[in-house]
């Protein structure tokens, strides 16, 4: 139980550094430190969080992952600005800039290339959260299937590796991401 | 879920779309808030105390007054602020619930009050938090329990209603002494003939000097054995008719028979029956004296009379387990030490050790420190072990005693704790299972089209357990029988029936998926399926969203109708008419 607090930075810095309203800032902040009184979220207090919205499987491993993508800093805990930060990116950034999140949740060692086994790990711990109660019942290779789907997709030239161009191309030829990208536009 | 996690909702929305470049299958549509938060004051003026807080906060709980339109009753225009003239310091408890999600039970506050304070707030106690739930629970109880016993007091107090049978009049008046002076006075001669059975069993055996032709002393039982026969025979009598009366009396004869004070009668009142009937056999007359052991139970059927023996009796049995343990061990170390004591006083010339089971009376007297003399070791052995005996007598007798004392107190008042636990958990699931602690309902559709994506996403469903193993089973069925997909999908009314039925057919059109053909086409196949598991009217072309949000269970059984409309409204134009009871699939929120 650690006392550290963070306070973060002036509510003027955040809303240039995102495209959210001062409203909209300010309605994100209170609800992140009624969660937190502390204003850092550590893993575990993630995780915890994340799996509360699926109880019906194992979203520790999906939710280790997030926390990465968020944490931009690496220091082990993120503070209301990366929050922000990442929110801004998700719900009011361009496409392109939503694609390369998600490119950059992908690549789980953040080197600029996803591999198959990072793929297969991210697969691993999506099918993870659906849990044991599936209709149809998740086999053990559901997941190694549906990353050799998508790096028959992505991967254009076959190198075994899907970089952030060959990602963002591919995605960006496809209606149905295209499509499911705004989905959430006016979550907040 | 915590109103604090709903406010997480949409970060793992947001976060969704980690899933969209991997997805399977296309999107659900989301569902639309209608109306975009108005995340204004809401002044709360209770007895003149002010109160306030945002909308949005009082909204979260749709279900009570304050969260819902009842609040308008309350609004003061004048002053632009919802007046209530209710206790202010209870309500500030109210409004941390809606503020924190949890609700907390004040010591110092009466529970009648706080009761009431609930009620017209339209709170469900059993979302008090597991802090203070227990408190409320035992408050309660004690409150009802005093209420029961001014009841009891009362109705003891009237006249008995004249619609009781006499049967009912008899069992009450044996029960509860008190309700007539009838039953009062059977109930003190009841006790007094006991008591005078009891110390004639006693007397009887006192020595009351010799007769006049014998030298040796007689007990009082030989020689005025005409009168404590007499005695005998009309406490025997007495009891007998009672017993008699108690049995006709008894609501439920069987359980009379099996209850603990009937078989004690019995017992009391047996032996002189058998004596009745065996006095002239000589042979079986040493049993008969044996058997008249038995009338001293009848000292038992004083606890008839006496709580408090009552109590002892019941604590006893409940402590059981741990007098057992002590007994266990005691004759553990008792057959230790005889055993060590016999070999080691063999040798010793005229030693009373004759055999272990001898030595047995040894070690429990020098155990329990009692020391009587009458065996005592000779040899420098046998004293050594025998000091032994006693030392570890005094730790294996001394120590766990209190220990058990304390223990005994402890876990009666645990096991009554615990009890009251389980019944407080199990009236709570119930209670929980009856009003949503859940947030609003836009949260559930919210948190649903998260849950929809997530399937897409992987192209599986949720389902539940039962309906997972009867599709573990049919698929073993279905894959043989490849035609029958064609023929399912040309039914529309076997696909209105009841869901597991529906997940069977779903089981059948899954099996084209997991070909690696275009998943796009076969979306489009799946669609109409997919749209009628939601409506009978649904249209084949479009690309409309399940709406499953509603097949899942939300614990709240109070939102069944309205708001699961309101969402898909939108969203399809189809209506859902299927029922709320063939939700299949459950969510633990």
């Amino acid at each position: 139980l650690s006392m550290v607090r963070h306070q973060p930075e002036g509510l003027d810095q955040l809303q240039a550094q995102t495209q959210f309203t001062r409203k909209e800032l300010q309605s994100l902040y209170r609800g992140f430190k009624n969660e937190c009184p502390s204003g850092l979220v550590d893993e575990e207090t993630f995780k915890t969080i994340y799996s509360q919205f699926f109880p019906q499987g194992d979203a520790t491993r999906y939710a280790h992952f997030l926390f990465n993508a968020f944490d931009i800093d690496r220091n082990g805990s993120i503070r209301f600005v990366d929050f922000v930060l990442g929110l801004s990116v998700l719900l009011r950034g361009s496409v392109t800039e939503k694609l390369r999140w998600a490119f950059n949740l992908y690549d789980i060692n953040k080197d600029g290339y996803i591999t198959k086994e990072e793929m297969l790990e991210i697969m691993t711990s999506i099918y993870d959260m659906m849990g044991r109660y599936t209709l149809p019942s998740v086999r053990d290779d559901s997941p190694f299937e549906h990353v050799e789907k998508f790096f028959q997709k992505m991967d254009r030239n076959r190198d075994g590796v899907v970089t952030i161009d060959e990602f963002i191309e591919t995605c960006q030829k496809d209606e149905n991401i295209m499509a499911s990208m705004q989905l959430f536009e006016n979550v907040i | 879920m915590a109103a604090g996690v709903a406010a997480w909702l949409p970060f793992a929305r947001a976060a969704a779309i980690g899933w969209m470049p991997v997805a399977s299958t296309p999107m659900p549509i989301p569902p639309q808030d209608k109306r975009k938060a108005q995340d204004g004051f809401i002044i709360l003026n209770v007895s003149g105390t002010k109160f306030q807080t945002w909308r949005t906060t009082l909204e979260r709980y749709p279900d009570t007054l304050l969260g819902s339109t009842e609040r308008d009753f309350f609004f003061h225009e004048e002053t632009s602020e919802y007046f209530f003239d209710r206790d202010p310091d209870i309500f500030r408890h109210i409004l941390n619930f809606y503020r924190t999600g949890k609700l907390h039970y004040p010591r110092q506050e009466c529970i009648s009050a706080y009761d009431e304070e609930l009620a017209f707030f339209g709170i469900i106690p059993e979302i008090i938090g597991d802090c203070c739930y227990e408190e409320y629970k035992d408050r309660r109880r004690e409150n009802a329990e005093r209420l029961q016993d001014d009841e009891e007091m009362d109705m003891n107090n009237d006249v008995a209603p004249l619609n009781l049978t006499f049967r009912e009049y008899l069992w009450r008046a044996f029960e509860n002494p008190h309700t007539s002076t009838l039953a009062l006075v059977f109930y003190y001669v009841t006790g007094f003939f006991i008591a005078i059975s009891v110390m004639a069993n006693v007397v009887e055996t006192v020595p009351c000097g010799t007769l006049p032709n014998r030298s040796k002393e007689v007990s009082c039982g030989d020689r005025y054995a005409l009168a404590f026969f007499c005695l005998d025979t009309a406490c025997v009598m007495i009891f007998t008719v009672e017993y008699l009366l108690r049995l006709i009396a008894a609501p439920s004869r069987c359980k009379f028979m099996k209850s603990v004070m009937s078989v004690i009668d019995v017992v009391a009142i047996m032996p002189y029956y058998i004596g009745l009937v065996m006095t002239d056999n000589d042979q079986v007359s040493g049993a008969f004296v044996t058997l008249r052991v038995f009338r001293v139970f009848r000292i038992f059927k004083f606890s008839r009379h006496s709580a408090g023996l009552r109590i002892l009796g019941y604590t006893l049995k409940s402590c059981a387990s741990e007098l057992g343990f002590l007994l266990f061990s005691l004759t553990m170390a008792i057959i230790i030490f005889a055993t060590v004591m016999f070999y080691a006083e063999k040798g010793s010339t005229a030693t009373k050790f004759t055999s272990i089971p001898a030595a047995f009376w040894y070690t429990i007297v020098t155990m329990t420190t009692l020391g009587y003399g009458d065996m005592v070791p000779k040899t420098i052995v046998g004293k050594v072990f025998g000091s032994i005996c006693s030392l570890s007598g005094v730790l294996v007798i001394a120590l766990p005693v209190p220990v058990i004392v304390s223990n005994f107190s402890r876990i009666y008042h645990q096991s009554q704790r615990a009890e009251k636990r389980r019944a407080q958990r199990a009236s709570k699931e119930a209670g929980k299972a009856l009003v949503g602690k859940s947030a609003s309902p836009p949260f559930e559709s919210q948190h649903h089209h998260l849950l929809h994506c997530l399937e897409k996403t992987t192209n599986h469903e949720f389902v539940d357990e039962q309906t997972f193993q009867a599709n573990c089973m049919e698929i073993s069925v279905v894959n043989k029988s490849g035609s029958r997909t064609s023929s399912l999908s040309s039914s529309p009314h076997g696909l209105s029936s009841c869901c597991s039925r529906r997940h069977r057919k779903k089981s059948s059109f899954s099996l084209p998926s997991t070909n690696n053909q275009e998943l796009s086409t076969i979306q489009i196949r799946e669609r109409p399926v997919s749209n009628s598991r939601s409506s009978l009217n649904a249209k084949l072309d479009e690309t409309v969203p399940l709406k499953c949000d509603e097949a899942y269970i939300s614990p709240s059984m109070v939102r069944l109708s309205a708001p699961v409309a309101t969402s898909s409204d939108d969203a399809s134009t189809a209506t859902t008419t299927y029922s709320q009871s063939n939700i299949v699939r459950v969510s633990a929120l």
